[in-house]
């Protein structure tokens, strides 16, 4: 496998980590990668810290409205369960290293547990899931233009700094880009030149001051992009 | 959303249409209906016919020259029935007593094909003439209702 | 003699895709309603399906990842979730329609009723599918299904006017009776069973049961080059024979026993025998392959652990959904449903299926984070762009023609 995510300077969260096949040090599957958990830490950066896995991390990523429906409709299937709403978790340090799937350190066997209810409320953590197609607010861009992917420095499981750098923002749906805009080796020409046509108006935004996350728990938030934002274009 | 409601509505009705809803009979239709059944018939008559005839040549065996002419008869037996469903139009009356009638020897014929494979009778000179007839007959039919 | 058996998984991919219980039928159908004048679209099919499935092996060599796996991967969690049904619809259906089909086989040579052979039928799949070991299901299904090349022997025998049958391949040589809505219409269909999506399930699932790696690319090339070329043959002569008995009599075909008929008349019960083996062979192991398809597309979407490589009570969840599978489809069957109307009916989900499992396979081709210094040449992604075109516009078309030829009736 060549180039692994560490050897270079970063990756997208929703093109390169979601939905990526989980394996276990033993070679044995565990799950897809359903949504990533975020924490901001103490210096305000946004730093991913778990792999989150199960119905209740997935059924979320199908959309606002009818995500948050099936959602609620899984909740009500056993009501009687506590911690029913809640995913399973994969802490990241347990990740040894994301290549065409993610590979852990630790064998399968016994490895999810479920998330506690103080670490659901935190409100500190979110979701990449949740950030993923929020309504971004700037002058300098098209009116629906939303969040459509995270860019990130470093990598799971390599030393060094670990965080959100960056969003990519444009009109259009969050993973419709395949990638094309962001490699220099594009695929099918003629399918990479269409999907760069569709996203001529994506922008890279440095995740800096001028860059505001609004996010109530539970509701869809939106993304102010100040005057004095830092644009650039997708390619390079 | 009204707009949504619009067209669904627009692509209701013209489904409807399609489909004739309300159906009156019609010459033009009942012909191609007619001409299908005919063909049908025709098709499973030949079947029952050139399995018998193999069989009488040994080149299958009992069970599955019974399967083969058994599914014809089945198959021409809801040709039958199906057509005689369908409401037919004044002008076509004497016509579809006429088609009825030949599909229904058909069926005869074909049943008793299933009859003699069941009993390993290959070689029945009259049978096979029969069905020959029919054939024809059917053919012939076909091209006066749906030339 | 084991490299000879290496190409097998090719083999049976093939037979699940172009002699499954539906095209054995359809196949002769077109023969005895339009001559050979519908064969250039197997070919094109044949094209096609080489195309994608070698992609698709190269993916599965290279980075062991089987196709379904990056459908969601490339097209998100919803759409995925959308071809996840067309494709589960579509394999679920030709899986009940399968296990059908082995009760028609079974029914020629027994003089029991096909449908009070279902249970039995499905038992022995499943039994299959749980215990035996991959590579003997696509040894010795894949070899017993070659039988079906008794089609090409019977032609010989039945000696038709070679001359007059190459005529007839042309397309403008379709007979009159026939409009061109209803040759359309077959076309489509028989271009979608080409390519249906089950077999680039099958075929890169396959190579990482059988533990490929980039070294045996050239074995998964044989694989292709050779299972799927000869399954279009098998499809070109079940038609012609069917165009040689049966155009003549104006007879159309429905059933399986119609199908076998014309070996019968050119090479006697020995003849027949062979080819009724062939049925057997060719609906059970589509059967497996629809089974574990199932299995496959089901496990490869939430990401829990497949495959007959592990022992079954490390894959329970995908052991389970092939007995739920079966279960199902004995059920099915049991209410007397036609088999052969039920693959008909799945021509319309694979429609959605087809484009939304094509454009990821295209895709990956060209990732070197997946395939390295294997991705596709321009030639590759020349024909892959073609045919996701066509495969666009076949899936596009596919319910009108329906709709408007019922089914094919005209």
């Amino acid at each position: 496998m060549t180039g692994t995510r560490a050897q270079r300077d970063g990756y997208d969260v929703g093109l390169h980590l979601l939905d990526r096949q989980i394996i276990g040090a033993d070679d044995r599957l565990v799950a897809k990668v359903d949504d990533v958990e975020l924490t901001l830490d103490d210096d305000g950066a946004l730093v991913p810290t778990a792999l989150l896995v199960g119905l209740p991390a997935l059924l979320p990523r199908f959309g606002p409205r009818l995500g948050s429906g099936l959602a609620r409709a899984h909740r009500l299937v056993r009501e009687a369960a506590a911690d029913q709403a809640q995913p399973l978790i994969i802490d990241l340090d347990l990740v040894a290293e994301v290549t065409s799937d993610v590979r852990l350190t630790r064998p399968a066997h016994g490895l999810l547990r479920r998330m506690d209810q103080r670490r659901a409320e935190d409100p500190r953590r979110c979701r990449v899931g949740d950030l993923l197609g929020l309504p971004v607010r700037c002058a300098a861009l098209p009116r629906r233009s939303k969040v459509l992917d995270l860019r990130m420095v470093g990598a799971p499981g390599s030393a060094g700094p670990h965080r959100v750098t960056a969003l990519i923002v444009g009109p259009g749906r969050p993973g419709a880009l395949f990638g094309y805009d962001r490699r220099s080796e594009p695929g099918p020409a003629v399918v990479g030149s269409v999907a760069r046509w569709l996203h001529r108006h994506a922008r890279v935004v440095d995740l800096d001051e001028a860059v505001r996350i609004d996010r109530e728990v539970g509701e869809v938030g939106e993304v102010y992009v100040g005057a004095d934002a830092s644009l650039h274009p997708l390619r390079g | 959303m009204r707009r949504t409601v619009a067209a669904a509505c627009a692509l209701l009705a013209l489904t409807l249409t399609g489909c004739g809803v309300v159906d009156r009979p019609d010459p033009a239709g009942w012909d191609q209906q007619a001409g299908t059944a005919l063909e049908d018939a025709a098709s499973q008559v030949a079947t029952a016919r050139l399995a018998l005839r193999s069989a009488a040549r040994e080149r299958t065996w009992s069970t599955y020259t019974t399967v083969l002419v058994a599914e014809a008869e089945e198959a021409a037996a809801s040709t039958e029935e199906d057509l005689s469903r369908v409401q037919v139009p004044r002008p076509r009356r004497s016509a579809a007593a006429r088609v009825q009638e030949l599909l229904s020897r058909a069926v005869d014929a074909v049943a008793q094909a299933r009859e003699h494979a069941v009993d390993g009778v290959y070689d029945d000179a009259a049978l096979l003439d029969e069905l020959d007839r029919v054939d024809a007959a059917l053919e012939h039919e076909h091209d006066r209702v749906a030339p | 003699m084991k490299r000879y058996f290496a190409v097998l998984l090719g083999v049976l991919t093939a037979i699940g895709g172009f002699v499954d219980i539906g095209d054995l039928v359809t196949n002769a159908q077109v023969g005895a309603r339009f001559g050979t004048s519908l064969v250039w679209v197997v070919v094109f099919g044949v094209v096609g399906i080489c195309v994608f499935a070698e992609m698709s092996g190269r993916i599965a060599a290279v980075s062991r990842r089987a196709t379904f796996d990056l459908v969601r991967e490339r097209l998100g969690p919803r759409i995925g979730f959308l071809n996840l049904v067309g494709s589960m619809l579509v394999t679920l259906l030709t899986f009940i329609a399968e296990i059908g089909g082995v009760a028609l086989a079974l029914q020629l040579v027994s003089s029991v009723h096909h449908v009070l052979l279902v249970p039995f039928v499905a038992a022995a799949v499943w039994i299959v599918l749980w215990r035996a070991r991959f590579s003997s299901i696509e040894n010795v299904l894949g070899l017993m299904g070659l039988t079906l090349i008794g089609f090409a022997v019977a032609l010989w025998q039945l000696g038709p006017d070679w001359s007059e049958l190459a005529a007839g391949l042309a397309p403008a040589e379709k007979p009159a009776a026939e409009s061109w809505a209803t040759y359309a219409f077959f076309g489509v269909a028989l271009f979608g069973a080409a390519m249906t999506p089950y077999e680039v399930f099958f075929f890169s699932s396959g190579g990482v049961e059988e533990h490929w790696s980039d070294k045996d690319i050239g074995v998964m090339r044989a694989n292709v080059l050779i299972g799927f070329p000869l399954g279009g043959i098998l499809s070109v002569a079940i038609a012609a024979c069917a165009a040689t008995v049966y155009l003549p009599e104006g007879i159309a075909v429905e059933t399986l026993g119609q199908v076998g008929l014309p070996v019968a008349v050119g090479l006697g019960k020995i003849g027949l025998a062979v080819v009724v083996l062939g049925f057997f062979a060719a609906t059970f192991g589509a059967a497996c392959e629809t089974g574990l398809s199932t299995g496959y597309s089901l496990a490869q979407y939430f990401g829990f652990q497949w495959g007959k490589f592990v022992r079954p009570k490390e894959a329970a969840g995908f052991h389970i959904i092939l007995l739920l599978a079966t279960v199902l489809a004995a059920g099915v069957l049991l209410t007397g449903v036609d088999p052969i109307m039920v693959t008909e009916i799945s021509v319309v989900f694979s429609a959605v299926a087809l484009p939304l499992t094509y454009f990821p396979i295209l895709v990956v081709a060209n990732d070197p984070d997946y395939l390295g210094e294997h991705v596709n040449g321009p030639v590759a992604n020349a024909l892959g762009v073609f045919y996701l075109v066509v495969i666009t516009i076949a899936a596009l078309a596919a319910i009108p023609l329906m709709v408007a030829t019922s089914m094919g009736q005209g």
